[in-house]
């Protein structure tokens, strides 16, 4: 069966939850779709904003079962990054996942 | 449970050295080479992946994640040589070249470094040679592409070093193994006699240092280069 979006939200939030904990950010302990992930206005700087790609990448790998990348080439060209809001984050993961699965299927 | 250590390029030469002697020491190991290794101890995984193939070695590091557990130490030893003059130097050795001792080395680098800052931190060490300092002729991609290696190793070094990850070279002399063994007789001596120890290597040579990077007490060296037989 297909991942759906709010298996993919579910895992983002609880990353970010959990980075907010670590790092004493209260704005991420109340992530919701419209938080923001880069960019002024974002609570995470770029070394947390790796750091929240590559637990996202494990949390999949280990939750869904399914290997993707993130940070790939696409996601570096687009002209609206993936990466700004967390709407647009769970939505580009879920296309991702979704290739994975149809792919192994196929 | 003991520490896990990757190492690419098992199946022989230094790394299946390296691998027996981790698990010597008590090691998890885990290797991977293009085909099957023959390697058998109750504590050895092996994979079957090119360090080229981005989403193989995506893959493999996540599957050790999974079913083994997270890696502690990385070392990328896969490599592969090729002597010719520059002017004769196919396009074909070059990717070949690149494609295995830098591409793979960054590859299995930004994996295993991702695991690695999720857990703790950890140990990468990566494989130059004496071909880049010494500037052999005849390895000019070769040398060219342990020269990348050691960029990397030092850029990378900095990039995670916040994360307790150490990340170090090693760079051999010749040691007896099928990556020389088509390089002339004569050509090997004169080679030996640049080194201020001018005798082959050994994969207990490299075992030294990799023990070295690995201890805990090398928590603190991290971008470094280490040259055997007296290479500067």
């Amino acid at each position: 069966m297909a991942t759906n979006r709010e298996q993919v939200l579910q895992i983002i939030l609880e990353t970010l939850h959990e980075l907010g904990e670590d790092l004493e950010l209260p704005e991420l302990l109340t992530a919701d779709e419209n938080t923001r992930l880069f960019g002024a206005r974002s609570a995470l700087d770029s070394m947390n904003l790796v750091n929240f790609i590559a637990e996202v990448e494990e949390r999949v790998s280990e939750d869904i079962g399914v290997d993707i990348l993130l940070a790939n080439q696409n996601a570096m060209s687009m002209t609206h990054s993936p990466f700004r809001k967390v709407a647009s984050c769970t939505d580009y993961a879920l296309t991702l996942i979704n290739k994975e699965e149809q792919a192994a299927e196929a | 449970m003991s520490r896990i250590a990757c190492i690419t390029g098992t199946r022989k030469g230094i790394g299946r050295h390296l691998a027996n002697h981790l698990l010597a020491q008590g090691w998890t190991v885990v290797g991977c080479s293009r085909r099957e290794s023959d390697l058998e101890h109750p504590n050895y995984t092996h994979f079957c992946v090119d360090v080229t193939d981005e989403e193989a070695v995506v893959a493999m590091v996540r599957k050790i994640k999974r079913e083994i557990g997270p890696i502690y130490a990385l070392i990328n030893n896969a490599g592969t040589a090729s002597m010719n003059h520059i002017l004769l130097s196919p396009k074909k050795s070059y990717d070949r070249i690149f494609d295995t001792n830098v591409l793979g080395t960054f590859l299995l680098l930004r994996e295993c470094g991702k695991q690695m800052s999720r857990h703790g931190g950890g140990r990468i060490v990566n494989f130059s040679s004496i071909a880049h300092p010494l500037n052999l002729e005849g390895e000019a991609l070769y040398a060219a592409s342990k020269a990348s290696v050691e960029s990397i190793t030092r850029t990378a070094a900095k990039e995670l070093a916040n994360y307790g990850i150490t990340v170090n070279a090693i760079g051999p002399t010749p040691i007896e193994t099928d990556l020389i063994k088509n390089v002339p007789e004569a050509s090997m001596q004169a080679l030996l006699q640049r080194q201020t120890i001018p005798r082959f290597g050994t994969c207990e040579d490299v075992a030294n240092c990799v023990d070295f990077f690995l201890r805990d007490e090398s928590a603190f060296v991290t971008g470094q280069t280490i040259y055997l037989g007296g290479v500067a």
